[in-house]
């Protein structure tokens, strides 16, 4: 029980059905974007990851979660520009693999 | 393509400072510096869409080591709504007009400082990953709404 009026709760189904959480917590959010939230859910697993990364310095996170791994089409130019968002959206979902995951839905 | 380190994240935070560029770290990698334990590949900056910012944008870019045509540094002065920079020490991602997002000024109000470096609030993190509707994002969308769950309640408790 946190003292600021934050209760998290833990789902054990969470683990194993997260969209259904996060179902449950849209709805919430959605009917109370301006009033204070009493009920926070967070998978367990989530929250332990998220109090574990509290407590590295920045430069450790920073180390942590850059990758780099070839992306075909998007790596293959050293430079592109888009006159509008739109345009940029446009072209990702024209030319590049869908297993990318750039396109939208 | 090397990997983005903290400390070339330190030069282009110092870099951009020095220049007086008016920027927020948005994306994934702004999620990161919020404290978000994930993954990715590059960072996005969301820079304000103004000629003079832009040019002094485009010094600091020469500084940290991206060689840009005088047709590209055109581009970036004129802030076209989306620029991907792969000719430098780093990937980096240049968004004028995030989906989403009011504008600038919107955005700068309530921005965070990590560090030094200026941060979208996770608010406009978040908006502008659901306004994209791209696949990548959706999929991290739901442990991303953990976090800001997460990030307001410890940031309450201080």
């Amino acid at each position: 029980m946190e003292s600021a009026g934050f209760e998290r709760v833990f789902h054990p189904a969470a683990l194993a059905f997260p969209m259904a959480v996060d179902t449950v917590w849209r709805r919430a959010y959605d009917g109370c974007m301006n009033a204070r939230r009493e009920l926070v859910e967070i998978p367990g697993e989530w929250l332990e990851e998220f109090e574990a990364a509290a407590l590295r310095p920045l430069s450790v996170r920073w180390r942590y979660a850059f990758v780099h791994t070839y992306k075909p089409v998007l790596d293959d130019a050293s430079y592109r520009s888009f006159d509008t968002t739109e345009d940029y959206r446009r072209w990702c979902n024209e030319n590049l693999p869908l297993w990318l995951g750039y396109a939208t839905v | 393509m090397p990997l983005f380190e903290y400390r070339q994240a330190e030069e282009v935070r110092d870099a951009l400072r020095r220049h007086g560029v008016r920027y927020l770290f948005i994306g994934k990698s702004g999620a990161i510096l919020l404290g978000f334990p994930d993954t990715t590949q590059d960072a996005d900056l969301f820079v304000e869409k103004d000629p003079a910012n832009g040019s002094a944008l485009v010094e600091a870019l020469c500084e940290l080591g991206f060689r840009l045509t005088a047709e590209q540094k055109s581009e970036i002065v004129r802030g076209k709504d989306f620029v991907q920079l792969k000719n430098g020490p780093f990937d980096l991602d240049l968004v004028f007009a995030p989906d989403g997002i009011e504008g600038f000024e919107h955005a700068f109000a309530r921005h965070i400082e990590v560090e030094g470096f200026p941060v979208c609030h996770i608010d406009d993190i978040i908006a502008s990953k659901e306004a994209s509707g791209r696949t990548k994002d959706r999929e991290s969308l739901p442990r991303l709404r953990a976090f800001r769950e997460y990030w307001i309640a410890r940031n309450r408790r201080g």
